[in-house]
């Protein structure tokens, strides 16, 4: 036992401090990039897109040094109880600051100022709730259960509470992702704030007609996009319920609990969410732009062309995912079906996708935080100029660590998750080999995106 | 872990597990099943065959381990190597 214990401290003591130098070197190279621009010598990409991949690579290899079983159970199970039950006060509090959010971008976004950055609607929408507040549902914990003020009016709302059909799972969710990334991307709503009231007022519309058929909880569990995203964040964060308790436990320990996704159309969704963020990105690249071009010059209608990028790139990546879900059966040698492989192996992408998202929002939100807190003041009023903050030249460095980081989080999720299903050490550590494969395809991606300089969308 | 759902081909002959029809492709991962999902249900014949896979996997994983070590070092001095060049 003396032996063992001695063994897994020595293992796991190499892991870490190999893990930190890994992470390290990526992200000093990084942060000599984002500065290249401004100095003669630079990494050229490829070389920053391997070293990202290579990282990824390396930490897979690491990860599998920790072989001990109950050790790494005890490091997804520990954590301490914070507060035995819901405090009402609390919950009250949420609800009601979540319908003052919700009449300020309804009443300011239709008669406040029209220019899009002092109008409060348009920064609470986008830098308070799409870029802040889903930044701290990763990084502390899920609030918009109870912030969210659709959730709220619809407790007082009639319903006929029809049985929601088992066939429809989440795929009404999915479905809605798509539409608003594509809404969000093509259409002007966060340059004009009346706009961005009608697309509320519709969101509204559409999501409280949901519940009148179906039942508050049912739709909000089951089928509402923004609900599911910002619960699937949740998982990443370190505070997050166990049944009804709420609990403080490590980054994204939460993701390899069984039972988060039950199915394929949860799979689908991660995956949505997670091509999501990227195509977000991948529009604003100059490259996206060389890509386009001669489809338009050769005729292609330009509206039809976003819709199909995003549909397109979509399935690649589901593509990618499924292939590697049925090579890891292979390399696996499991009986298991494609299903519950496929099942066991998408939470973790979760951490994928809130490092992108960081990487892609943090900038954002700290350069425009002085607007949002201005606008909010005097939301009525147009001061002439908008107090921005600029981030330091390092700030690149930044979001490249957070994508490396959310990647290291999910392959070591995604180790834990292969030792819950498969018997034999060996085999977990087999049926990981294409699921890195696709992390690092993924991280060069999102490396890819993130490195390029933004140009405003082409044809809009 | 009883409610996995399986795909067996016809010509495949799977170790099932007794105790929750679990299917594996090796009687060794059927052993080590055993041990870690039925602890307490055991026979002393299936407790020895657990611990002989068990041990028998320590050395797989050792080599396993000494493999990925060198592909560390190779993609370490890989790199090295690119960016002195570049």
């Amino acid at each position: 036992m003396m032996r063992e214990n001695q063994q897994r401290i020595t293992q796991l003591t190499v892991s870490v401090l190999l893990l930190i130098l890994a992470a390290g070197t990526v992200s000093a190279h990084g942060a000599s990039l984002s500065s290249g621009s401004r100095e003669p010598i630079r990494v050229p990409t490829w070389l920053f897109l391997s070293t990202g991949g290579a990282a990824v690579g390396a930490s897979f290899l690491l990860a599998s040094f920790v072989t001990d079983r109950q050790f790494i159970r005890q490091l997804h199970q520990w954590g301490f109880p914070i507060h035995a039950e819901n405090s009402h006060v609390a919950v009250t509090a949420g609800r009601v600051l979540g319908l003052v959010g919700y009449v300020t971008v309804l009443v300011i976004g239709f008669i406040g100022p029209s220019t899009p950055q002092t109008n409060a609607a348009i920064l609470l929408v986008w830098v308070g709730w799409w870029a802040g507040l889903a930044m701290t549902s990763y990084l502390v914990g899920n609030t918009w259960q109870t912030l969210n003020p659709l959730s709220t009016i619809a407790l007082v709302l009639p319903s006929l509470n029809r049985r929601y059909p088992d066939s429809y799972g989440a795929w009404p969710s999915v479905i809605g992702l798509l539409a608003l990334i594509w809404i969000e991307v093509i259409s002007p709503l966060a340059a004009d704030p009346q706009l961005l009231a009608t697309a509320v007022v519709a969101y509204s519309v559409v999501t409280l007609f949901g519940v009148g058929i179906f039942g508050r909880d049912t739709w909000f569990d089951k089928a509402d996009p923004v609900e599911r995203v910002f619960r699937y964040y949740g998982r990443v964060a370190p505070i997050g319920k166990t049944g009804r308790k709420i609990k403080f436990r490590l980054f994204g320990m939460d993701l390899s609990v069984p039972r988060l996704v039950d199915d394929f159309d949860e799979v689908v969704f991660i995956i949505a969410l997670l091509w999501g963020t990227t195509f977000d990105g991948f529009v604003t690249t100059p490259g996206w732009r060389t890509l386009t071009e001669p489809l338009v010059a050769g005729g292609f209608p330009p509206q039809v062309l976003y819709p199909v990028a995003l549909l397109a790139g979509f399935g690649l990546f589901f593509g990618i995912y499924l292939i590697a879900v049925e090579l890891s059966r292979r390399t696996a040698e499991t009986y298991l079906q494609s299903r519950m492989v496929a099942v066991q192996f998408a939470p973790p992408l979760l951490a994928i996708a809130a490092g992108y998202h960081f990487a892609h929002y943090l900038g954002y939100f700290l350069e425009l935080a002085p607007a949002l807190w201005l606008a909010l003041l005097s939301p009525f009023s147009d001061p002439g100029t908008v107090p921005v903050y600029q981030p330091p030249s390092w700030f690149g460095g930044v979001g490249i660590a957070a994508v490396v980081i959310g990647h290291l989080v999910a392959i070591w999720v995604a180790h834990a998750a292969a030792y819950d299903l498969f018997p034999s050490r060996i085999q977990a550590i087999r049926s990981q080999y294409p699921f890195i494969a696709v992390m690092v395809f993924y991280t060069m991606t999102s490396l890819w995106v993130i490195t390029r300089p933004e140009v405003a969308l082409p044809y809009i | 872990m009883s409610n996995h759902e399986y795909t067996i081909g016809k010509d495949q002959s799977p170790h099932v597990c007794e105790y929750c029809g679990r299917p594996f492709s090796q009687q060794e991962w059927l052993d080590l099943h055993r041990g870690l999902e039925h602890p307490n249900e055991l026979s002393e014949e299936h407790i020895s065959a657990f611990q002989t896979a068990y041990e028998a996997e320590e050395g797989e994983l050792g080599r396993f381990r000494l493999r990925a070590l060198g592909v560390l070092i190779l993609l370490y001095f890989c790199l090295l190597m690119i960016y002195a060049l570049v």
